[in-house]
């Protein structure tokens, strides 16, 4: 197999799912670089989740492998953080001690853990919200502590699921910025999924477009748009251009 | 301001304390049919030393039962939870225990634990194991899936997702089985101690009763309903204690 060249972080190589005797992801091939933004752009319900709980390790494929590195990890959980749009913070523990949840369970003592995620807080504008329970949070403030934990459990490959999806466009477009600048800060590599195509051009390296039943990837798109991102991108007309070929694609 | 509208609020309870005195007072009733407030407190006052030997051997096995009934529904709890099979045979047996008539298999618990304390507090774990159970097994189950995939793509063991969110997830819920346990706790006691026995308030109001004492039955009354509020109130206050984040939002009212 000579299709993983080193500056492959991940590589999803011929992945074929089934459910309920029915194929839903048929041949999906992708990759991730070193500090890349792709996103997995598509309907809702193609199965855009199902193909993250594959690389998450949650269920096994029919066929095909997943590679990090250039080894086998099919089937493994534990080596990718995974983000939902749900932000699934313990409503028992405060926003520090909701981030050091992943370093608890790879076995760090609760002070270690804790000390840890009060070192990253700033980075996540949320200095001085230590402290605070989650349901004393609005939801965009939840989501920072969701990605923060994500990130505590690894910053090297995070699949992020419609992070964005529960929140008002305001807090949302904010939201994406934030996204953008944390993780120039961090230097981490992501797969976004999405159903927004201004999103996904605002936000990506590269876009995966996915579409049908079963669901395969029917273009790749390289945005060029440049870094960083910032809201006048929205209306120059490479933007535009980009968008209108993303339609066509999904339309057909 | 608290204190006096706290006491404002128990404004029915005083006014039915009242109608009962005026009954009697007034003639309606006899005394020796019912007894007025007055009297039961009097009598309250007066063996008050008896009163509080029994209450205090009927507390303990209240307790120790309720403890002994936590215990084992934590345990069945996790079991039924962990293994869908142990749920699935299990589950109907726990329905089925609760429709069994106490009272009448009662007498035969005697003939099994003899007339000592364990048959009483067998009745205590037999009437409060369930809501216990009950309540933890629905709140083991229903949490977020997500949340459990969430952790288990970290590569948590089930024994971290038990200890970090399936336990702390079911405390609320586990604290509603526990406050009805609670209540049927002292009262289990009691009819453990009807069943036979030499000391307790329920074997002290059987003797009151045959000898036509009105005003002892309804002195152990209040001291059971006594004693089960206080359990009930210590429950609040440690539910309190140990959920510090559920009562955020009030306190940010205060």
């Amino acid at each position: 197999m000579n299709s993983c060249p080193p500056s492959n972080l991940l590589t999803v190589d011929a992945l074929s799912k089934d459910y309920k005797g029915q194929p839903i992801l048929e041949d999906i091939h992708l990759e991730l670089h070193k500090e890349e933004f792709v996103t997995l752009l598509g309907p809702s319900g193609c199965g855009k989740s199902t193909l993250f709980n594959l690389i998450a390790g949650l269920i096994p494929p029919r066929s095909g492998r997943i590679l990090i590195k250039g080894e086998d990890i099919t089937g493994q959980t534990g080596r990718v953080s995974y983000m939902h749009q749900k932000d699934l913070l313990l409503p028992w523990r405060d926003v520090t001690g909701n981030g050091a949840v992943p370093l608890e369970i790879r076995g760090s003592s609760r002070e270690e853990a804790r000390k840890v995620v009060q070192e990253a807080l700033e980075i996540f504008g949320l200095e001085g919200h230590g402290h605070k329970y989650p349901s004393q949070l609005s939801g965009g403030m939840r989501q920072r502590v969701s990605l923060l934990r994500t990130t505590m459990f690894s910053k090297e490959i995070m699949l992020l699921d419609e992070p964005f999806g529960g929140l008002d466009a305001m807090t949302r477009f904010a939201m994406q910025q934030y996204l953008l600048t944390v993780l120039k800060k961090i230097k981490g590599s992501v797969i976004f999924i999405t159903h927004d195509i201004e999103e996904a051009i605002f936000l990506s390296d590269r876009i995966y477009v996915m579409k049908g039943a079963p669901a395969h990837i029917v273009d790749e798109v390289r945005v060029t748009l440049k870094k960083p991102r910032s809201p006048e991108i929205l209306s120059l007309p490479e933007f535009h251009a980009l968008r209108e070929h993303i339609l066509k694609q999904l339309e057909e | 301001m608290k204190k006096f509208q706290n006491i404002a609020d128990k404004w029915l309870l005083f006014l039915l304390i009242l109608l009962w005195q005026a009954t009697v007072s007034l003639g309606l009733v006899k005394p020796y049919i019912l007894p007025s407030p007055a009297a039961i407190v009097t009598e309250l006052f007066s063996s008050f030393k008896v009163l509080v030997y029994h209450a205090a051997i009927t507390f303990t096995e209240g307790i120790v039962g309720l403890l002994a009934a936590t215990l084992i529904a934590f345990i069945t709890a996790l079991l039924m939870d962990r293994y869908a099979g142990v749920k699935k045979a299990l589950y109907p047996l726990l329905v089925i225990s609760q429709t069994v008539p106490i009272i009448i298999i009662a007498p035969l618990i005697a003939m099994w634990f003899g007339f000592g304390i364990a048959p009483k507090i067998f009745v205590v774990v037999l009437v409060c194991f369930f809501p216990v159970t009950i309540s933890l097994t629905d709140g083991l189950s229903e949490v977020d899936p997500e949340l459990i995939d969430l952790l288990r793509s970290m590569g948590a063991r089930p024994y971290a997702i038990y200890t970090k969110v399936k336990l702390p997830y079911t405390l609320s819920n586990f604290y509603s089985g526990l406050k009805i346990a609670a209540t049927y706790s002292i009262m289990g006691a009691v009819i453990g101690e009807w069943l036979g026995g030499k000391a307790g308030l329920g074997v002290y109001m059987l003797r009151a009763r045959n000898s036509f004492a009105l005003e002892k039955v309804f002195a152990s009354i209040l001291i059971i309903v006594l004693l089960s509020i206080g359990i009930f109130g210590l429950i609040k206050w440690i539910q309190k204690r140990t959920m510090p984040w559920a009562h955020l939002q009030e306190d940010d009212h205060q």
